[in-house]
């Protein structure tokens, strides 16, 4: 990944956090002063390397792990906004890279109850709760979306 | 990648698939503090392979599940 697409890449999760949401191609474009165009063939290669994760075959971002650009069923309360996360995980990363306490909401995929979590210096307050993880980390970006 | 209230609530909702990989959930909040924690650093720089397994060694998630490839 070269140094432009690093520029890039930084400049999109910038949006991303400033925003309170994924930046359209053209929020983006006009932020680093780039055309549409460049911006999307950056975004691509940026997909390509798994630095974000774009919704095919339109040039949207899908993911900005941790950050989710559409709703899911892990929304985290922090640094005055809602977001939503692509998982478990990233739902703890959100509070992780904003540097923020937080409060997770998710339900239990089992029997729907809901699953509510305080971050608290990046600790949860319930620890009797689980994680799992279905797909082995070898094959975690066959479908990042079903990961 | 969920949060499940007990193992008998996987086991449930695995419905007789095979099992992925459990951790306790604080294991989870350090995971995610060492996967993230450069994600927006103005000199962030993409994690090589060794890197992200490094992470996963550090932490005890070891085994063929937790190989990255």
């Amino acid at each position: 990944m070269d140094q432009p697409d690093i520029d890039l890449r930084n400049a999109t999760y910038g949006l991303f956090v400033d925003l309170g949401r994924a930046p359209t191609l053209e929020e983006t474009a006009a932020a680093v002063g780039a055309p549409a165009s460049k911006v999307e063939e950056g975004w691509r290669r940026l997909h390509e390397a798994h630095a974000l994760v774009l919704d095919l075959p339109q040039a949207a971002i899908r993911m900005a792990n941790p950050f989710s650009a559409v709703p899911t069923t892990f929304r985290v309360h922090a640094a005055d906004r809602a977001w939503y996360a692509n998982c478990a995980w990233d739902a703890f990363g959100i509070c992780v890279v904003l540097g923020a306490d937080g409060r997770i909401e998710t339900s239990c995929p089992d029997c729907g109850d809901a699953i509510n979590v305080e971050v608290r210096d990046m600790r949860p307050d319930d620890e009797s709760l689980l994680f799992h993880c279905l797909v082995p980390a070898a094959h975690w970006w066959d479908d990042i979306v079903f990961t | 990648m969920n949060l499940f209230r007990s193992e008998d609530h996987i086991e449930r909702w695995l419905a007789g698939r095979p099992p992925g990989g459990t951790i306790p959930v604080a294991k989870l909040a350090e995971l995610a503090e060492e996967w993230w924690g450069d994600r927006l650093a103005p000199d962030w720089r993409p994690h090589t392979f060794e890197q992200n397994q490094a992470i996963l060694d550090r932490l005890g998630l070891t085994g063929d599940f937790w190989r990255l490839g």
